[in-house]
Parts: C-alpha cells; structure tokens; sequence
C-alpha cells in the first residue's frame, strides 16, 4: 500500500495532475480491454488504419472472450453469403434468451398452484414484465427460426464435409436442444395453451413401445402432468438444456474456429479446404471490420426484436389450465405443426383411398402389437429423421462442395422441406382456411358456436365493446334488429353467424357435414352484474334422427377485461 | 441475377454499419424508455391489471353457474330451505350508497377479515356446522383439498364475481340468512300427514320418480325443475296471473293448478329453475298412464301440504 502511494505521489509530483489522472485511467482501461487503449478503441470505431505492429491484436491472445474469436476472417466469408450471420444470430439470441428468461424467473414459481398467479403478476404488477414476456416469447420462436435457416445454409453450402462433420453433429444436438427448450417452456405458463399442447406432446412419448411409459413418467413426474411434471419442465428448461446448450455450443464454436469458416464452394478445389490458409491480401481483421459489423447485427437483430414484442407482438395467455377441460382445437407450437401433420397422415393424404390396400394390414399388423398408426408416425418418423440428420456428413459419399455436381443432395433436401411444409399445412389444428385441407372439425353446429366463441384464445365476440353489447335477444337474421349505430360491431357479428350458418347449409365441410336445413338461432346479450354481460348464441335444429335440438354457448364479457 | 448476387455479396461499409448499429441501439432504447413510461407514468400497468381483474370475474362466473346457482338461485338471491342470498345488501353491503353500506352479515357474526375472505372461506371448506336450521344442507366444501371439485384460483374468481354484486346489491326478493342462533332451534315439524297424503308422498318418491328433479324440504333434493317447498302458495298466486292465463291455464284454484302442472306440464312453463328458466318438455310428460288415479290423488293430496 505504502509502494502505491509512494509511486502515486512522485508520478504526481513529476508529471502532475493531468497527466497522471489521464495515464492511470488509460491503464485501467488498456487492462479493461485486455491490451487496447482509449486511442486504439476510437481508431477500431472510426475504421481508422491500424497502427504497426498491430494493437489490435493484442486482446486476441490476451484476454478470455477474444481468444475465442479469430484475429481475421477471410474476405470471401464477409459478404452477407455464404453465412447470412445465422450462426451468429443463432448464438445471439441464445443469449438474449438467457438474459430475458432471468428476468422472468425472478418473477416466476414452478408450482400449478402460483404458476398462472405469477404470470398475470408478470403482466399487471411488474414495469417491464409484459415487455420482456413478449421478448422472451418472439425471441424464442425467432431463434427456431434462424437456427432452422442456419442449419439449411450450412446443407446448402455443403459445410458439414470434410473435416466439418462433428461441427454438423454438434449443430443437430443445438437445434435438437434449441426446440426442447421451446417445448420446456411452453409449459411454463399454466395456461390451457400450455397445459394441453404439452399434454398431446408427451403422450407421444407415452405411445412409444417397451420404454414409453417409462419415459413418459420421467418427463411427467407422474401419469399425468401435475406439480412434479411441471417442476421437471421448469428445471429442464432453465438448468438442464441451457447447460447442455451451453456446452455444445461451446465445442460447435470451437470447431468453427478451428476449421474456419468454409470459403465459398467455388473457391476452393474439390476435395480441399483451404479456410485455414488466408493469403495475406485476403485478410480481414476482426477487429475493426468483422466487429462493427457483429455489432450493427446485434443492433439491427435487438431492434426489430423490441419493436416487434412493444407494438404487434403479444405473448397468449389463455385461462388457467384445467385438465378436466380439453379445449376444442387444442393447438401445438407452430414449429410442431409437421408433427401434428404427421399424426394426421391417413387424413391428409391426398389419396388415401387408394392407399387403403395398404394402410388396412399394415393398421391391423399395428393393432395387433397394440399400437395404433397414429402412434407410428408420431413416434418412428421424427427419431428417423434425427438419426439422418446426424448422420448426413458421415454417409454423404459426395466430396464436392460445388453446387452443381450436388443436384441430388439439394434436390432431396428441397423434397424434403417441401414434405415438411405439407406436413405443416395439414397439422394447422383448423386445417387451411379456405381449403379444407387438414380439416377435422365435428357437428357443423358446434363449429359455426366454436368458431365465434372459441374455447380458449382470441374471439371476435369477446372483442365487442362492451358499451355495444346492447341487452337483448337477436334472432339470426340478414338484417338483425339491431341499430347500426349503436351496436355496429354487434350487428356484424349477429350478421356474421347467419351467413356462416346459411353458408353451412349450403357448402358442405370438407369430411361431408352440412349444417341441417332447418337450423336457425339466436343471439342474446345478458346483462348479469354490473359491468359484466353474458353473450349466449343459441342455434335450433333437427338431427339425423329428426329430434329437435338445441345448442348453446357462451361467453362471459367483462367491461375492463379488454380482449382485442 | 445480377441484382440477387449483388444482395448476397453485399459488404456495408464502415460508416454504414457505425450509422446502422448506432440506431439499431437508439431505438432499442428508446422503446424500453416508452415501454418503461407507458408501464409507470402512464399506468399501462393498471389497466391491464383491471383487465385481467375483469377476465378472471369473467372465469367466476362460469364457476358460480356450474357450481353455486342450483342453491343460491341464478341471481345469487338465494332460495328458502336452499341456501341464502349472497346477493343481498344485507350480506355484501353495498358500494352504490354515499358513504358505502358495510355488510350487515359479517357484523352479525362477529368475522373481523374482508368481505371477500368471508366468500373465500366459506366456499373453501364449507361451513362444517348449520349455522342455522333454516338450511337443509350444510355448505358443501368445494376447494379439491377438502375434496370439493374446485381449484383455488377458480374459488378465488368466483369469490370476485359473487362480490362484484356489491355494485347493485338486491334488495327485494332476497333470502338473507337469520341472526346466527335465530331459527336454529328444533326445526318446525312438519304437519302430520293423513293415510291419503302418507301415500301420496310414497307415489311422490317412488313410483311417480319426481324427486330425481324437484326439491322438498326433508324429503328431495333434485335441483332440474322447481323447488316444491311453497307449492300451494306459488300455485295459489299464479292462477290469477295474467301470463298464466294467457298461456291457456285453466285452473282456477291450487289444487287445480296442481293436478294440470303434472297432467299438462307444458300448459304453462314456469319461468325460473334452480338452473336458469325452466326448460320446456321435460318434466315427465305422460304421468296420468304411469298413475293409477288414485295414485294420483294421493299425490295431489301430499302436494296440497307444501305451504
Ligand atoms: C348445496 C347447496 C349450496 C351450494 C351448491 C352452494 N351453497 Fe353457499 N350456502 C348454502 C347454504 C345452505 C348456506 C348457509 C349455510 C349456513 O349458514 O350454515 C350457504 C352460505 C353461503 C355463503 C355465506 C352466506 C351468509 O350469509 O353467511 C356464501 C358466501 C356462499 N354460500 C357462497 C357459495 C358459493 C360461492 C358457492 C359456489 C361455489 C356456493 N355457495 C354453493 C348452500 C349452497
Ligand atoms: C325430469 C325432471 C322432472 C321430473 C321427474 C318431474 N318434474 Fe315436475 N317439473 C319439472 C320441470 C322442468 C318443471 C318446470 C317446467 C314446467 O312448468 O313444466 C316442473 C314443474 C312441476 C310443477 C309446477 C311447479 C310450479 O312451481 O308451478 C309441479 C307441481 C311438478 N313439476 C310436479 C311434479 C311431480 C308431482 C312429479 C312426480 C310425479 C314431477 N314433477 C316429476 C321437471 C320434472
Ligand atoms: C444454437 C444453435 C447454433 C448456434 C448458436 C450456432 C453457431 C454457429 C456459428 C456462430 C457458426 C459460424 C459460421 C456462421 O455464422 O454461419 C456456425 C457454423 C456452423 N454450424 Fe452452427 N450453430 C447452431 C446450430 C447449428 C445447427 C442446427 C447446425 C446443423 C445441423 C449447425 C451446423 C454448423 C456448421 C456445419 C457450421 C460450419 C459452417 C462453415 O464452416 O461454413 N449449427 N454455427
């Protein structure tokens, strides 16, 4: 201590006050920056050339987080091709789910009884919470997002070969890992969304033979999902595939940096890598070049995010979950849609009558082993998928990278994206609208009532204004006796379920219903405390055994409760 | 092709990524400056707060109906022998007077919590004891861990529902509850019943099978069609309405009344059920071939006891 001062006082007394103030700060933050100083930093920011021998450097061998990254990349990989950023971007927004998820959990109990509680806490009790819930939520879908792109760009590229192939097997972990983590937290919530979507998930798992059942009371901490099975998912996502994510990440990283990133196919001779060896004059300095640039992504990336999560974005939150009640329509995460396609299969085919000759031994082999094919395109079909996708490097005879001597590996992969994309369109839990296509709806009239007052998620009639849900009761009609300026919206939607009704009658659904002939209804608004109104649509038909029926649903509008 | 390859060899420059990252980050922050003011100054957090506020009273009302209605009446005015109203000024108070009426009830026995504890902790676990012998029944328990059907978020909605009647509380037509102790001496016994009416009040449980519906003091708790505990009293009131008559009623007096609600059910339907109004065709439709007239006299004889 003594030294110091001692040192600090003839410094003083020699070079003064200034100076030594300036000299000190410089140090601290040349010690900051693991080797560049103040002036170094303001060169970098305003792209001036380095000095010689380079600073920059410096912080490459001398400090933790840019020993990581390379000193230079070669020139052909800087242009927005042939990485696109994906991969970064992908570690980007790892990253901002990390910090985003903290923010949540500071807030959150993993327990079915707070779970719900803490998530409306989230919304209306802490600054910031629906912000960063939003945040949380669209990132984690972009993320599905540009790792999916990331690992396509890398196909298309041909990257995964030689000597790359363990960087490939990594990435499949990432992108295994990337989608548990989203499936994790979905469940997190406690919401009907939650509950039933997790619900259908795991008991695919159930379905799978001989450890099935096993696995799916490890997952569900029990046979069905309660406190035990949402604790485990809590932990899964916020502990266990973080940690496996962070590791392999760290080895995929590694790997990248070792090999490099693989030049453009056309540079190179077949058969060669030559990422490594970067001529001088192809050199481009990470720092200031590759930097700025990765801090204009991140910028750009965080921008988009935060405008989208505070204006268009907002993250669902249904009612409490129930498991007594199973939402009509219960719907998987958009990115699982292709599972749900393929659980849908005989029905989306486009020739499933003639397949019958086939799908009825092939059922019956099934129902006999006690499966059902249902099970076996859920449960075969996506580890099949997996296992090729980590084994693409090592059975890819193909040593060219070129494009055009790959015309069968790219053709394959865009068969491929196009089954999957089928696939999708047939899981849409309401199949295309306008088509039919992956329709499976039930009795027309509970359609037309589902359709306006669903079970769970956004209604149009839940988003009438309150002060236009004018007591009554309102036969369906073309022209309902309702005043068009008071009530305009009410109007519209009395209007809107008689021409969905005649509609029905008319057109059948895509499975061959039709709403019966006779079938008329009304709409009747109840006022049942103050500030809380009940909407009732009622539709009256005959069914096929020519007995009178009457369907009813409701919905329950609060003044302030503000669906929109 | 020339303009694809000109996109995917795009390289910024310089200045273009210091100018783009500098306002990728100013706006970044300028929207968690906004969403900051909107959340604390403009108080985004209170309205969503009574949004939510309002969903969840949306989700206590579904509870109250599956649940509460079929004792304390579609609107919460409770019913006699039932369940008492929980609509009432006497019980909840009310928020539309100056200054506001506090509750009488909770006054009344001594509870020193919130109105809506009160609410909570009756629905949770019941009340174990009558409170008073005015009840058939005691409160059942609904919250799951005393074996009831109810989770405690859902009892905690239909706790905000029953209490936002406080905003226009009942005063006419209500059952309010008795002073704890009042009416919780042996209970009234009931008038004795003659052979005839003895009877009738076996046709009444067995062979005419209407308590699987209707509810009777002492006797049947089914809560489809209307409770028949002042039968001759309501009967006695409706022969001289207009409705009822229009409706092509043609009894003139109760015994009347009675004898054409089980031969003709449908003549005239009456308004309000334990569930909501009373649905049209069910009660049973063809009773005078299940009956034996004198069965059926018997059975109008019992009924001619509920006043
Ligand atoms: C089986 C009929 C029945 C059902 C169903 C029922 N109650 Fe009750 N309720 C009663 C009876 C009887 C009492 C009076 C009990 C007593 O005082 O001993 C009562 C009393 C109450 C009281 C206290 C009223 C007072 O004046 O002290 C509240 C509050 C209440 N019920 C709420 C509810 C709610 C909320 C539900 C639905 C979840 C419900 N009840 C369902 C029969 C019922
Ligand atoms: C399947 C259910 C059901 C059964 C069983 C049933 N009822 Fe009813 N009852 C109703 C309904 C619903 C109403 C109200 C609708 C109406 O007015 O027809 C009603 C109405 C009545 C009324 C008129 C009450 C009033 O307040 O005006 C009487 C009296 C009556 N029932 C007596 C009986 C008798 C006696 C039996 C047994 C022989 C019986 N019910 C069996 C459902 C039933
Ligand atoms: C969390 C997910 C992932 C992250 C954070 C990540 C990160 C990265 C990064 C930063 C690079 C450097 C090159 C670039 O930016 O494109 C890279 C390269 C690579 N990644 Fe990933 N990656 C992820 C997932 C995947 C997946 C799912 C695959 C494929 C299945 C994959 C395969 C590869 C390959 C083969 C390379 C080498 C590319 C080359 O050298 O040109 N990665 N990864």
């Amino acid at each position: 201590m003594a030294i110091i001062g001692q040192k600090l006082v003839r410094q003083i007394r020699e070079t003064g006050w200034k100076a030594t103030v300036a000299q000190r700060t410089d140090d601290a933050f040349t010690r900051f920056t693991a080797g560049l100083t103040w002036d170094d930093v303001r060169g970098i920011l305003r792209g001036d050339p380095p000095a010689k021998p380079n600073p920059r450097v410096k912080p490459h061998t001398e400090g933790f987080w840019f020993h990581i990254r390379p000193t230079f990349y070669h020139e052909a990989v800087t242009t927005l091709y042939p990485t696109f950023r994906l991969g970064y971007l992908s570690a980007l927004f790892f990253l901002i789910e990390t910090i985003t998820g903290m923010f949540l959990m500071i807030f959150y109990t993993p327990s079915p009884e707070r779970a719900f509680t803490n998530m409306i806490d989230i919304l209306t009790n802490v600054p910031f919470g629906s912000f960063m819930r939003d945040l949380h939520r669209l990132g984690a879908e972009a993320m599905v997002v540009v790792v999916t792109l990331h690992m396509w760009r890398t196909y298309i590229t041909g990257s995964y070969k030689k000597p790359r192939q363990f960087t490939w097997f990594t990435g499949v972990v990432l992108l295994i890992i990337t989608m548990f983590l989203s499936f994790s937290g979905y469940l997190l919530p406690w919401d009907q969304l939650a509950f039933w979507a997790v619900t259908i998930g795991t008991s695919m798992a159930d379905a799978a033979p001989l450890v099935g059942r096993e696995v799916n009371l490890l997952l569900r901490g029990a046979p069905d999902i309660g406190a035990g099975g949402l604790l485990r998912f809590y932990l899964f996502h916020v502990l266990l595939f973080p940690l496996i994510g962070i590791v392999f990440l760290g080895v995929h990283y590694y790997k990248v940096v070792r090999w490099g990133i693989s030049l453009p196919p056309e540079l190179e001779a077949i058969g060669e890598d030559t990422a490594r060896k970067v001529d001088q004059t192809k050199r481009v300095m990470f720092m200031p070049d590759i930097i700025t640039n990765e801090i204009m992504y991140a910028a750009v990336a965080m921008a988009i995010l935060a405008v989208s999560a505070a204006t268009w974005y907002t993250a669902p939150l249904e009612t409490h979950s129930n498991p007594q009640v199973t939402p009509l329509h219960t719907v998987a995460p958009w990115y699982f849609y292709w599972l749900q396609g393929l659980i849908k299969i005989p029905h989306i085919l486009p020739f499933p009558d003639t397949l019958n000759f086939i799908n009825k031994p092939v059922d019956d082999f099934f129902a006999l082993v006690g499966l059902t094919p249902k099970m076996l395109w859920g449960i075969v079909i996506p580890p099949i998928i997996i296992v090729l996708l980590f084994a693409i490097p090592y059975i890819d005879p193909n040593p060219s990278r070129r494009y055009k001597d790959r015309k069968i590996a790219i053709g394959l992969a865009v068969a491929f994206e196009l089954l999957i994309l089928y696939l999708s369109l047939g899981g849409i839990p309401t199949g295309v609208p306008g088509t039919g296509f992956g329709y499976v709806g039930g009795n027309p009239v509970v359609e037309v009532a589902q359709e306006f007052i669903p079970d769970e998620g956004e209604s149009e009639v839940k988003a009438i204004p309150y002060d236009q849900l004018i007591v009554g009761k309102y036969p369906l009609a073309n022209d309902p006796a309702i005043d068009e300026r008071n009530a305009p919206r009410l109007r519209e939607i009395v209007r809107a379920i008689y021409a969905d009704i005649e509609h029905r009658k008319h057109t059948a659904d895509p499975l061959g219903k039709k709403m019966p002939e006779e079938a008329e209804g009304d709409v009747q608004v109840k006022l049942l405390q103050e500030n809380l109104k009940e909407f009732i649509i009622t539709i009256r038909y005959i069914d096929e055994n020519q007995a009178p029926q009457t369907f009813s649903k409701n919905a329950y509008i609060h003044k302030n409760s503000d669906y929109r | 092709m020339n303009l694809f390859y000109k996109i995917i060899t795009f390289r910024p420059s310089f200045g273009l990524r210091i100018v783009t990252g500098l306002v990728g980050i100013v706006l970044s922050l300028a929207i968690c400056g906004i969403v900051g003011l909107t959340d604390m100054v403009a108080a985004q957090l209170k309205t969503n707060d009574e949004a939510f506020e309002g969903r969840l009273m949306e989700a206590g009302a579904k509870v109250y109906f599956e649940q509460c209605a079929r004792c304390h009446g579609l609107q919460g005015k409770g019913a006699d022998g039932a369940a008492p109203a929980i609509s009432s000024i006497a019980f909840l108070g009310a928020q539309n007077t100056n200054p506001p009426t506090p509750s009488q009830r909770l006054k009344d026995i001594g509870w020193i919590g919130s109105l809506e504890s009160y609410i909570e902790a009756v629905t949770t676990s019941g009340i174990p004891i009558k409170s008073s012998q005015a009840w058939e029944q005691n409160h059942p328990p609904f919250a799951q861990r005393f074996a009831g059907p109810l989770r405690d978020d859902q009892i905690k909605n239909v706790t905000k529902f029953v209490a936002n009647w406080r905003l226009k509380p009942f005063t006419d037509g209500v059952v309010d509850a008795p002073k704890p102790g009042a009416g919780s001496g042996p209970q009234p016994t009931p008038m004795p019943l003659g052979p005839k009416e003895n009877a009738g009040l076996e046709v009444f449980k067995g062979a005419g099978g209407c308590t699987a519906c209707h509810a009777v003091r002492g006797v049947a708790a089914g809560a489809v069609g209307p409770t028949l505990n002042k039968l001759v009293s309501t009967a006695e009131k409706r022969v001289t309405q207009a409705d009822y008559k229009a409706a092509g009623g043609k009894a003139t007096d109760a015994a009347g009344y009675i004898r054409e609600s089980i031969v003709a059910p449908n003549t005239y339907i009456v308004p309000d059920c334990p569930q909501g109004a009373c649905p049209s065709g069910v009660m049973i439709q063809n009773l005078q071939q299940i009956l034996k007239p004198e069965e059926l006299e018997n059975l109008i004889a019992y009924l001619m006891t509920l006043r």
